[in-house]
């Protein structure tokens, strides 16, 4: 059997057509046979090259070709888009130029068959031998005994090279099967390529390899192992007019066709000459699932690298071998890296949730509930209350600026310093400072920062300290009892400057009282359409809803309802978290009772409040 | 490959093969010999071993380019077997005449 890889060019075309004639004339095929097998196998591969699509164009041509006592059959793949094809082949007029070619392997061949299969497809032609001829051609002369000494020492010669090949490939299907036991143990992946590779060398008399893989960008390939370190010459840029467009190792990996190096007749430049000044070898390209995974190029340093029919197919196999370990390497670490993330994630999830506090304190006569709603990607979102006194708590709405498990940390971080410090300071402007002193090493380490809203209340004084670091306005219904106020004190986030001066500010909370602490994360959320929330609407859906009697609870459901209503099939992009705290007595609904409904909302605009 | 022109004969020989690898040089050689007008054209196959149908489209090409008009008589002269059976599978026959010396 002989097997022919062609490079996707006619010349190429041609020369393995003239090698089918070759293979068959060894079998003793008669000329009638040899002119019609070379003359399909020219057609075919022709065909092959010139009607190739897309990357199929860089694809080599394979041509098989199979000689039995009563049949010559011949393969040719093809990149082609492929065609049906037709029962019978009609020789196109006589005056038309072109479309003989299928007519011509019809009428030569007994049977044709082609299968079109995803990426390629397959021509197979036969012709049955004429009658009388055999595998050898004719009677055996009476030989002299000259003669019979020479036919005996070629066919010693015939059997030394079978036994060679026998060895060789069972050598080589013996590093393979290894490898693969190997590979099957945890942790012998590493260093998997230069065992193979060593195998390489040993069954090729070889003494350098390089092996290139390329990146994941898939721009350059890069060294993965070197037979001895100056053999690492950096890396080499894959676009076509880039760096190292002229580099042997760049053509094969673009061309997919496997080439000879001879360091004696390339480019000063060629990177493979790191070998030695008279190195020479071959190059092959590593394809898995037709993706590009890299080259290996292996060759001796000084002598002719002897580089027969039988080393090139050993050294394709360990190339093929290579390239499939490595695609299912490379897989194996992407499925790990997912699994990672995923654990990450939800580790986030898990410790974002554990900064929310389990129960909320209550003041006389108010309740206060929190809304926490959790984007895909982790925030740093969340909320907390601290006890001052029986009428006095510190309220915090907070957004770590950043994603994943830092900022989960960070928040946690921040939650725990908070608790520490709530005690020792009355002002929310001087705990912020506080906390920016404490917090900013770690954060402008890290270029993640903390915006935050802080409000000390006091119930039984009607009145709401707050402080703000980068955050958005509170609301709260203001001192008419009837219009939402939106209180925002300025100053920087937390961890961008390492001493800033925060300042409070105080209002009246008007009655029946709520109040609103949120992230941005409500107001810039987004519905289908792509409109944001905005604050006029959280406004608006304040003054709708507070004084009703309704509970902190209820109004939380409330809220997270009519957020989620906004949003309907639209991602979530960001987290949200709220606190509300709504006065819960009767007095205060009767009051509300007095006041009357419907009311129009407004926002009672305050120094200072910011854009939102 | 030789071209030869004596008497309004041009004369193309010593074609080893013709296939998709020279038919465009082909072409292109006999198209720059045809300006001496020639009557009539020998295509000399005697060392002719193979034959594609890129090569038979060349030969289609000369055809058209003076056969077709008249302009000149066309030869294929002495075809190995194989390359004549060829020919006439593919009834070049009834645009060349084919000549054995």
């Amino acid at each position: 059997m002989l097997r022919h890889a062609v490079a996707p060019d006619c010349a190429a075309a041609r020369d393995a057509a003239a090698a089918v004639r070759r293979f068959y004339a060894e079998q003793g095929a008669s000329s009638a046979e040899l002119f019609g097998c070379e003359l399909c196998v020219a057609e075919a591969c022709n065909n092959a090259v010139l009607h190739a699509a897309g990357a199929g164009r860089a694809r080599p041509v394979s041509v098989e070709a199979v000689c039995s006592a009563t049949q010559l059959e011949l393969r040719v793949s093809d990149h082609t888009p492929g065609f049906d094809w037709p029962g019978k082949v009609a020789l196109p007029g006589v005056r038309s130029a072109n479309g003989r070619g299928l007519f011509i392997i019809q009428a030569y061949m007994d049977e044709v068959l082609y299968f079109r299969g995803p990426g390629e497809n397959v021509l197979i032609m036969r012709k049955r031998r004429e009658t009388g001829r055999a595998i050898s051609p004719g009677p055996a002369p009476v030989l002299t005994p000259d003669q019979s000494r020479h036919r005996l020492n070629e066919c010693e010669r015939a059997v030394a090279s079978l036994t060679h090949e026998l060895r060789v490939r069972s050598e080589t299907l013996s590093a393979v099967f290894h490898c693969c036991a190997e590979l099957g143990r945890a942790g012998a992946s590493v260093g998997f390529e230069e065992r193979l590779l060593a195998e390489m060398l040993h069954l090729t008399a070889a003494d350098w390899y390089v092996l290139r893989l390329v990146t994941p960008d898939r721009r350059r390939l890069v060294i993965a192992a070197v037979s001895s370190a100056e053999l690492n010459p950096g890396p080499l840029a894959l676009a076509a007019e880039g760096e190292g467009a002229g580099s042997l190792e760049v053509r094969v990996a673009l061309s997919r066709v496997s080439a000879r190096f001879d360091a004696r007749a390339c480019e000063p430049a060629e990177a493979l000459r790191a070998a030695g000044t008279t190195a020479n070898g071959v190059v092959y390209p590593l394809y898995f699932s037709d993706v590009l995974v890299g080259t290996v190029a292996v060759g001796r340093r000084a002598g002719d690298f002897a580089f027969g029919d039988l080393p090139e197919e050993v050294g394709r196999i360990f190339a093929d071998f290579l390239a499939i370990q490595t695609a299912g390497l490379r897989s194996r670490e992407e499925d790990l890296r997912t699994q990672l993330l995923a654990r990450e994630l939800d580790l986030a999830h898990v410790v974002q949730r554990s900064l929310l506090p389990v129960a909320l304190p209550q003041m006389r006569g108010f309740g206060l509930a929190g809304g926490w709603h959790s984007a895909r990607e982790i925030g740093g979102d969340f909320y907390d209350a601290i006890a001052l006194s029986e009428y006095v708590s510190l309220l915090i709405v907070a957004d770590v600026m950043g994603k994943g498990v830092p900022a989960a940390l960070f928040a946690m971080n921040l939650r725990g310093l908070l608790r520490g410090l709530s005690a020792l300071f009355e002002d929310p402007a001087q705990l912020l400072g506080r906390l920016n002193r404490l917090l900013f090493e770690e954060l402008s380490a890290v270029s993640m920062f903390i915006t935050a809203q802080v409000a000390v209340v006091d119930v039984r004084a009607g009145t709401v300290t707050a402080a703000g670091a980068g955050h958005g306005p509170l609301l709260y219904v203001a001192a008419d009892g009837v219009s939402i106020g939106a209180l925002a004190v300025q100053g920087l986030p937390l961890g961008i400057r390492a001493d800033v001066e925060y300042r409070s500010q105080t209002i009246v909370l008007g009655r029946p009282g709520t109040l609103l602490l949120h992230t941005d994360g409500l107001t810039d959320m987004r519905n289908p359409a792509g409109e944001t929330f905005g604050q006029s609407r959280l406004v608006a859906w304040l003054a709708a809803n507070h004084g009703r009697g309704r509970s902190a609870t209820e109004l939380r459901g409330r809220l997270s309802a009519e957020l989620k209503r906004y949003r309907g099939d639209a991602p979530m992009a960001d987290d949200q978290a709220f606190l509300l705290l709504t006065e819960e007595t009767r007095h205060a609904t009767s009051r509300f009772q007095k006041i009357g409904r419907p009311r129009k909302a407004t926002v009672a605009a305050r120094a200072g409040a910011a854009n939102h | 490959m030789t071209i030869k022109n004596e008497a309004q004969v041009l004369t193309i020989s010593d074609i080893p093969e013709l296939t998709a690898v020279n038919a465009g040089a082909f072409r292109e050689q006999v198209t720059s010999a045809l300006r001496e007008s020639p009557t009539v054209i020998e295509v000399e196959l005697s060392r002719t071993r193979f034959l594609d149908s890129s090569g038979l489209g060349a030969l289609f090409a000369l055809y058209r380019s003076v056969g077709e008009s008249g302009e000149a008589t066309l030869r294929l002269v002495n075809p190995r077997p194989e390359v004549r059976q060829l020919l006439e599978l593919t009834q070049m026959q009834q645009l060349f005449e084919i000549v054995q010396r």
